[in-house]
C-alpha cells in the first residue's frame, strides 16, 4: 500500500514547499503566468467585482420597484440601470463564471494533467476578458446604454442615442474570451487525459464543462459577428437590420436568440455540473444513472440550438414555425429531468452529510425544479402569449439563473475553497448563508411570477397600485438575498487569512483532485497519475484511508 | 378572482381567451406540482433518512437502472407533449384572426398607442370596446418595436416597424383593464400604456355617438379624400373614362393581374395599390398610376380603405351615427415625419414564414421615421 | 486490486526532452495533438462566425436577387478570378512549406514562406485596388466613404480631389456650405448635363448602373420571376424607383464589404503569422520532430483560402447569367 500515500495524512503533514501561490509573489508573476490556476483566481477576482456591480444594479431596480410610481430614478436612468444589470450579469457574470473560475482551476486537475493545453490561449482568453468588461465599463461610466441586453433593432441601431457601439465591442470581444476557453476545454478533455481516465471514468463536472465548450464553440461566434454587424450599422448608419432600405429587424432577432438561447446553456450545464458532483461526493455515492447524466448535458447542447424561436413566439413569427418551436423546446426539458431524477436517486441509501455545498446542491434541486418547470409554462405557445415579457419571464430566468446557475457556483466555490485557497471556510456561516440565500431568493423572485400572471410587464419602471404588495415583498426577499450573498464575501475573505488550514481531503473523498496538496503545486502532480478508478468510487479499494482520516478527525477534536 | 382582494392572484378574466388560457395555466401548475411533490418529498426522505451516520462511511454502489431512467424519461415527455397540444391549439385560436370581427386600427408609437374606430373616433391611450363582440385589431408601428398587451384578455403581439400585424378577443365583461406596451421601447416604456373600456354594446353606441373624439367616419373621410382631396375619382369613379378600375363593388372580389395571377382584393391589396401602385396591375389597365406614398397619412389610408370597403357594401359597423364634423385631432404627421410604414398586413399563420414574415415587408417602410440622433 | 493507485510512474525527467516540447505535455504527439485539435475547434469557430455573415446572404439574395446580380456586376470578376488564382497558388506554397518543414530543409522553408507571404500581399493589393475602384464610384455604402466630387467636369473632378482632405475633416462645415442654394443649384444644373457627382461622398446607384440593373429588373419583370419582395421593392409609379432600387443594391455592397473586410482581417491576420513563421524558420527551429506550428498556420491559411473560394462565386460570379444571356 506504499502507494497510496497520495491520500492519506501522512501526506498531508509534508506539504511541499512550494504552491501554486507561493511560487512567486511578483505581479508580473500573476500577469504573465500561464498556470491555470493563477488564471482561475484572477477571473474569480475580476468576476467577482463585476458580480458586486450587477448586484448593486439589481439593488437598484427592487429599490425604485418599491413603490408604484419611478419616484427613486428618472425613467430613462431606469432603463439604463436594468440594461447594465442585464449585461454585466449575462456577458460579464454568468457566462465566464463557473467554466472560467472553476472548470480552469479544476478540470485539468480531475483529469490528471499539468495545466491546459493549450495555456497560452488560456491567458490570452483572460486578457479579452478584461478588455471587453473594460470597455463595457467605461462605456457605463460614459453615460450608460439604454437598450435592454437583447440589444433589438430598431431601436438599438437607429433611436437609442446612448453608448451602444462600446458595449457592443465590449460584448463582441468578450465572446471571444467565452470562445477561447471553450476550445480550450475540448482540446483538454480530448488530449490530456491521465493514462486510464477513459471517457466515462471523467467526473460528471468534466463532462458539462465538455458540453458547455461544444455551444461556446458553435454559438458565441455567431453573436459576435451579429453584435459586430449591429456596431457597424450604428457606426455607418445604414444596415441590413434597417427597415427603411428592405432590411430586416426581425433577423436580428433570429440571428440574437441562436446564440442567446444556447447561451441559457452555456450558464447552466457548467452549474449541473457542479451539482453532480456535489450531490453524489456528499451521499459518498456513486452517481446514479452516470450515462444518463453524461449525455443528458450534451443532448442539452445539441437540442440547445434548435429551439432559438420560442423567444420569438408573438413576434409575428409564423405559426407553423412557432409549434416546431414548441415542439422541441418540450423535448429539451427531459434531459434537465433526467438529471432532477437521477440526482434524487443518488441520495437513496447515501450517506448524506449537511455541509454547505451540499445545502446549495438542495438548494439548487428546489429552485431549479420551479426554473425548469416554469419553463414549461413558456415553453406552451398559448400561455406564452400572455406570459412572455412579463415578471413571469424575469421570474423564470432568474430562478434558472440565479437559483441554478449562482447557486451550483456557490456550492462548487465552497467545495473547492480548500483546494483553492488551502484554508477551511467557516461552515457554521456558510450554512447560514446558503439558507439566506435560499430564503431570500425565494421571496424575492416568487412573488414575481404571480406579478406576471397578473400582466405586470417587465422593465417597466412604474406600475399599477395595486402590484405594490408583492413588489414590496420582492424588495424585502432582495435584500435578504443581498445580505446572503454579501455574507460568503465577508468569511471567505476571513477564511484566507484566519482560516484553519485545510488538509489535503478534508471530506476523504475519491476525485483527483483530492489527491494532491491544497493548495495544489504549480504542476499540479508530482508525476502523472494513472487512474484505475472508477468514478465517484467511494470504496478503501480505490485508496482512501479510511480508518487514518478518522484518526485524524479524533486527534483534531481531542 | 377579482383583482380587489388583498393580493391579487389573478388578473380578471375579461375575453373569451381567459378562461381558456387560465385552464391550461391551472393545468400546468398540478403537473408542476404533482410532480415536484414526489421529487421534494423523496429528496427529504432521503436527506433525513440516510444522513451521516458514520464519518466516512461506504454506502453500497448502485450503478443505476434502465427501467427507472426509461419510464423517468418517457412519462415526462407524455406530459410534456399534453402540454405542447393545448398550448398549440389556444395558440391558434388567437392568431387566426376570426372572419367577421369589428376592426380597429392600432399605431403605436414612442410612447402612445393610437386607435381608431371604424366609425372614426380616434382614442389614444384609451379604447372603448363593446362585450360579446369579436374586435380585431389590426397594428403597425411608427418607429419602433412595440407589443399591445391587454392581462385581461390574455393576449398580446408584437408591433413591427415595416409590417401589419394583428390580434384579436372578445370581451366578455363590462369593466376598466389596464392596456401596456410589452416590448421595451426606449425612454417612456413603462409609460405607454392605459386603459381599455368594455362597456355594453347600448352604452359603447352611445359612447360612439356621443362622447369619443368627434370627427367624420372613416367612410365619410376617405371619400372626401378619393373625391376631391386626393382626385382618385377622376380616374376610378365610374365613368371616369377607365383610366383606372371602377372601385364599385370591387373590394372582396377576386381580380385577375397583368402577371395571370389574380388577387382577392381585400385591405392589404388596396393599402397596396395605393401606396405600390405598379406592383400587381389588374388585367386591361397600364401601370400608370403614380404613388401616394408620403402624401397619405396612416389614417387617411385607413379611411381610403374603409371607403372602398363601403362601395362594395360592406361598411363594416358603422352604428347610426351623426357626427359633427370637426378635425384638429392630430394625423401622424405631426409627431413623426409623414412616413408611415406600409406593409401589406400579415396575419399570423397565412402569410408569415420563416424569418420574416410577409414577403412584402422589409423593402416597403419609407425613408426612416424619427430618427432621433 | 491492491495496488491499484499508484501516483508515481512516468518519471519523463530522465527522458530525452525534445526541443519545442510545452511543459504541459507528456510527449511530442500528445502536443502536435493538441495543437492541432485547438486549430480545428477554432476553425469550426470560423465557420459558424463566417456563417452568420453567409445567413444573412442567403436570406437578402433569395429576397433581392436581381439587385444583388446588379451589384455583383459592378464588381470585378477579372480581378476576383485573378486573386482566386493567387490564393490557390499561396495554397501550394503553404503546403510545400509544410512538407520542408517535416523534412527539415530550412531554407526551403523560408523561400516557400516568402512566396506565401508574397502571394498574400499580392491579395491584399488586389483587394486594395478593388477598394479604391468602388471608393471612386461611390459605391461604398456607408455615406461620407466615398469619392467626394463635387464638379462634373473632369477637370474639376480633380480639383475637387485634390481638395478632399480638407473637406473631409471638415464634414460639417462641407455639408452647410453645400447645402446652400447658390453653390448646390449650379451643381444640380450641371449635373443634370453630365453623370456623375457626388458632394458629400454617398452611395451612388444612377447612371449607368442603375440603367443596367433596370434592364434586368425589367426584363425580369416581363419573365414574371421577380421574388414577392422585388415585386414591391424596386417600383413606384410603374417605374423602377432609383432609390429603392440603390438600397437593395447598398444591401449588396453591405454585405459585400462586410463579407470581404472580415476576409482581408483574416488575410492581415494569416501574414502576422507568416511573418513569425519566418523567423522561426530562419532560426531554423523546425524539425521532423516539431513542426506542428507550421503545420496549425498552415491549417489557418488553407482556411482563410477556402472562405475566399466560396466568396468568389457568391459575390463575383452568381447572377452575372442575368447580364449575359442567359437567365430563364
Amino acid at each position: 500500500m506504499q502507494n497510496v500515500n497520495a491520500i492519506n495524512s501522512d501526506f498531508i503533514e509534508q506539504e511541499p514547499k512550494v504552491n501554486y501561490l507561493t511560487n512567486g509573489f511578483t505581479l508580473k508573476s500573476w500577469l504573465l503566468t500561464k498556470d491555470h490556476k493563477r488564471i482561475a483566481i484572477m477571473y474569480l477576482i475580476t468576476v467577482s467585482a463585476f458580480f458586486m456591480i450587477g448586484g448593486l444594479y439589481a439593488a437598484t431596480i427592487r429599490l425604485e420597484l418599491l413603490t408604484p410610481q419611478s419616484d427613486l430614478l428618472e425613467t430613462g436612468t431606469y432603463n439604463k440601470v436594468f440594461t447594465q444589470h442585464g449585461v454585466i450579469m449575462v456577458f460579464l457574470f454568468l457566462i465566464p463564471v463557473i467554466p472560467a473560475i472553476l472548470g480552469n482551476f479544476l478540470l485539468p486537475i480531475m483529469i490528471g494533467a499539468k495545466d491546459l493545453a493549450l495555456p497560452r490561449i488560456n491567458l490570452l482568453s483572460l486578457y479579452v476578458y478584461w478588455i471587453g468588461g473594460a470597455l463595457i465599463m467605461y462605456a457605463l461610466m460614459q453615460g450608460g446604454v439604454d437598450t435592454g441586453w437583447t440589444f433589438y433593432t430598431p431601436y438599438s441601431t437607429t433611436f437609442s442615442n446612448t453608448y451602444v457601439m462600446a458595449v457592443g465591442l465590449g460584448v463582441f470581444i468578450n465572446g471571444f474570451s467565452s470562445i477561447l476557453t471553450g476550445l480550450n476545454f475540448i482540446v483538454t478533455v480530448h488530449t490530456m487525459r491521465a493514462p486510464g481516465m477513459t471517457w466515462f471514468r471523467l467526473p460528471l463536472f468534466v463532462w458539462a464543462n465538455y458540453a458547455t465548450a461544444l455551444v461556446m464553440i458553435l454559438g458565441t461566434p455567431v453573436i459576435a459577428i451579429t453584435i459586430l454587424l449591429l456596431a457597424l450599422e450604428r457606426l455607418g448608419k445604414v444596415g441590413i437590420f434597417d427597415p427603411a432600405i428592405g432590411g430586416d429587424p426581425i433577423l436580428f432577432q433570429h440571428l440574437f436568440w441562436f446564440y442567446s438561447h444556447p447561451a441559457v446553456y452555456i450558464m447552466i450545464l457548467p452549474s449541473m455540473g457542479v451539482v453532480s458532483e456535489l450531490i453524489s461526493n456528499f451521499s459518498r455515492k456513486k452517481i446514479f444513472g452516470y450515462e444518463f447524466i453524461a449525455f443528458s448535458s450534451i443532448a442539452i447542447a445539441v437540442f440547445g440550438f434548435l429551439v432559438w424561436g420560442h423567444h420569438m413566439f408573438v413576434s409575428g413569427q409564423s405559426i407553423y414555425a412557432g409549434l416546431v418551436f414548441s415542439f422541441l423546446t418540450m423535448v429539451v426539458a427531459i434531459p434537465s429531468a433526467i438529471k432532477m431524477f437521477n440526482w434524487a436517486a443518488t441520495l437513496y441509501k447515501g450517506s448524506i452529510s449537511y455541509d454547505t455545498p451540499m445545502l446549495y446542491a438542495i438548494g439548487f434541486m428546489g429552485l431549479f425544479l420551479i426554473g425548469g418547470l416554469t419553463g414549461l409554462f413558456l415553453g406552451s405557445m398559448g400561455l406564452t402569449v400572455h406570459l412572455t415579457d412579463t415578471y413571469f419571464i424575469v421570474a423564470h430566468f432568474h430562478y434558472v439563473m440565479v437559483g441554478g446557475t449562482v447557486l451550483g457556483y456557490m456550492g462548487g466555490l465552497h467545495y473547492w475553497w480548500s483546494k483553492m485557497t488551502g484554508k477551511m471556510y467557516s461552515e457554521f456561516w456558510g450554512k447560514i448563508s446558503a439558507m439566506l440565500v435560499f430564503v431570500g431568493f425565494n421571496l424575492t423572485f416568487f412573488p414575481q411570477f404571480i406579478l406576471g400572471y397578473q400582466g405586470m410587464p417587465r422593465r417597466y419602471a412604474s406600475y399599477a397600485e395595486e402590484l405594490q404588495v408583492l413588489n414590496i415583498f420582492s424588495t424585502a426577499g432582495a435584500s435578504v438575498l443581498g445580505l446572503g450573498l454579501v455574507m460568503p464575501l465577508i468569511y471567505l475573505t476571513h477564511s484566507l487569512i484566519f482560516g484553519k488550514k485545510a488538509p489535503a481531503n478534508p471530506w476523504m473523498l475519491p476525485g483527483l483532485e483530492w489527491r494532491i496538496p491544497s493548495p495544489p503545486p504549480t504542476e499540479n502532480f508530482e508525476s502523472t497519475p494513472i487512474v484505475t478508478w472508477e468514478a465517484y468510487d467511494f470504496s478503501e479499494e480505490n485508496g482512501l484511508d479510511l480508518d487514518e482520516a478518522r484518526r485524524r478527525d479524533l486527534a483534531a477534536t481531542v | 378572482m377579482q383583482s380587489n382582494s388583498w393580493v391579487p392572484l389573478f388578473p380578471e378574466q375579461a375575453s373569451t381567451f381567459a378562461w381558456q388560457v387560465d385552464y391550461l395555466y391551472f393545468y400546468l401548475i398540478l403537473v408542476s406540482v404533482a410532480f415536484s411533490i414526489p421529487i421534494v418529498l423523496a429528496i427529504f426522505y432521503f436527506f433525513v433518512k440516510y444522513r451521516e451516520k458514520e464519518k466516512y462511511a461506504t454506502p453500497d454502489e448502485i450503478h443505476g437502472s434502465i427501467v427507472l431512467e426509461t419510464t423517468w424519461s418517457i412519462i415526462p415527455f407524455v406530459v410534456s407533449m399534453t402540454i405542447f397540444l393545448g398550448g398549440a391549439v389556444i395558440y391558434y385560436n388567437q392568431y387566426r384572426m376570426p372572419a367577421e370581427a369589428m376592426e380597429i386600427y392600432v399605431v403605436g408609437k414612442q410612447w402612445m398607442w393610437k386607435f381608431q374606430h371604424s366609425t372614426g373616433q380616434r382614442e389614444i391611450n384609451e379604447l372603448h370596446v363593446p362585450v360579446g363582440r369579436k374586435v380585431k385589431l389590426t397594428m403597425t408601428t411608427e418607429d419602433v418595436l412595440h407589443d399591445l398587451f391587454i392581462p385581461a384578455f390574455r393576449t398580446k403581439a408584437d408591433v413591427v416597424p415595416g409590417r401589419y400585424t394583428s390580434l384579436w378577443f372578445e370581451a366578455t365583461k363590462p369593466g376598466k383593464y389596464h392596456l401596456y406596451c410589452a416590448e421595451y421601447c426606449g425612454l417612456n416604456h413603462s409609460g405607454m400604456g392605459g386603459w381599455v373600456y368594455v362597456m355594453p354594446q347600448d352604452e359603447f353606441d352611445n359612447w360612439l355617438a356621443g362622447g369619443g373624439g368627434s370627427n367624420q367616419t372613416p367612410v365619410e373621410a376617405g371619400k372626401e379624400l378619393f373625391m376631391n382631396k386626393l382626385g382618385c375619382a377622376s380616374c376610378h369613379a365610374a365613368g371616369s373614362g377607365q383610366r383606372g378600375p371602377n372601385l364599385t363593388g370591387v373590394f372582396g372580389t377576386d381580380q385577375k393581374l397583368t402577371t395571370g395571377q389574380s388577387v382577392r382584393a381585400d385591405e392589404e391589396y388596396i393599402r397596396n395599390s395605393i401606396l405600390n401602385p405598379t406592383g400587381q396591375i389588374v388585367e386591361g389597365y397600364q401601370p400608370i398610376m403614380p404613388t401616394f406614398k408620403g402624401q397619405v397619412t396612416e389614417e387617411q389610408l385607413v379611411s381610403l380603405v374603409a371607403y372602398i370597403k363601403s362601395l362594395s357594401g360592406n361598411a363594416g359597423n358603422t352604428g347610426s351615427m351623426t357626427t359633427p364634423a370637426t378635425t384638429g385631432s392630430s394625423s401622424n404627421s405631426n409627431i413623426a415625419n409623414t412616413t408611415v410604414p406600409t406593409i401589406p398586413k400579415a396575419d399570423r399563420g397565412n402569410t408569415n414564414s420563416g424569418l420574416s414574415s410577409n414577403p412584402n415587408a422589409p423593402s416597403q417602410t419609407t425613408e426612416q421615421t424619427n430618427r432621433q440622433r | 486490486m491492491v495496488n491499484v493507485n499508484n501516483m508515481a510512474t512516468h518519471e519523463h525527467d530522465d527522458h530525452y526532452h525534445p526541443p519545442g516540447l510545452q511543459h504541459q505535455f507528456e510527449d511530442m504527439k500528445q502536443q502536435e495533438e493538441s495543437v492541432s485539435l485547438g486549430m480545428w475547434a477554432f476553425l469550426v469557430q470560423e465557420i459558424m462566425f463566417f456563417g452568420g455573415l453567409f445567413t444573412a446572404y442567403l436570406v437578402f439574395r433569395s429576397r433581392y436577387p436581381m439587385a444583388f446580380a446588379a451589384g455583383s456586376n459592378h464588381l470585378d470578376a477579372f480581378w476576383g478570378g485573378l486573386n482566386t488564382l493567387v490564393l490557390i497558388v499561396s495554397s501550394l506554397t503553404m503546403a510545400l512549406t509544410v512538407y520542408y518543414a517535416q523534412k527539415g530543409k530550412r531554407m526551403a522553408q523560408v523561400y516557400l514562406i516568402i512566396a506565401t507571404m508574397f502571394f498574400g500581399a499580392v491579395f491584399l493589393g488586389v483587394k486594395a485596388i478593388e477598394y479604391t475602384d468602388k471608393y471612386n464610384h461611390g459605391l461604398v455604402p456607408v455615406a461620407g466613404l466615398n469619392k467626394r466630387t463635387k464638379a462634373t467636369s473632369h477637370s474639376e473632378t480633380n480639383a475637387a480631389s485634390a481638395e478632399r482632405p480638407t473637406t473631409q475633416t471638415n464634414l460639417e462645415s462641407q455639408e452647410k456650405n453645400s447645402l446652400p442654394a447658390p453653390d448646390t443649384k449650379q451643381t444640380k444644373d450641371q449635373t443634370a448635363e453630365h453623370a456623375y457627382a457626388n458632394p458629400r461622398g454617398e452611395f451612388q446607384w444612377e447612371g449607368k448602373n442603375f440603367k443596367e440593373s433596370s434592364e434586368i429588373i425589367l426584363e425580369a419583370q416581363k419573365k414574371n420571376y421577380l421574388t414577392q419582395y422585388e415585386k414591391v421593392g424596386y417600383f413606384t409609379n410603374g417605374e423602377l424607383d432609383q432609390k429603392k432600387v440603390r438600397d437593395k443594391v447598398l444591401i449588396f455592397y453591405w454585405i459585400y464589404f462586410v463579407m470581404t473586410g472580415l476576409h482581408a482581417l483574416h488575410m492581415i491576420i494569416g501574414l502576422g503569422l507568416m511573418t513569425w513563421l519566418l523567423w522561426k524558420a530562419w532560426r531554423g527551429s523546425y524539425s521532423a520532430e516539431y513542426y506542428s506550428p507550421v503545420e496549425i498556420s498552415g491549417l489557418y491559411w488553407h482556411f482563410v483560402d477556402i472562405v475566399w473560394i466560396f466568396l468568389f462565386p457568391l459575390l463575383y460570379l452568381l447572377g452575372r447569367h442575368f447580364l449575359h444571356g442567359g437567365g430563364h
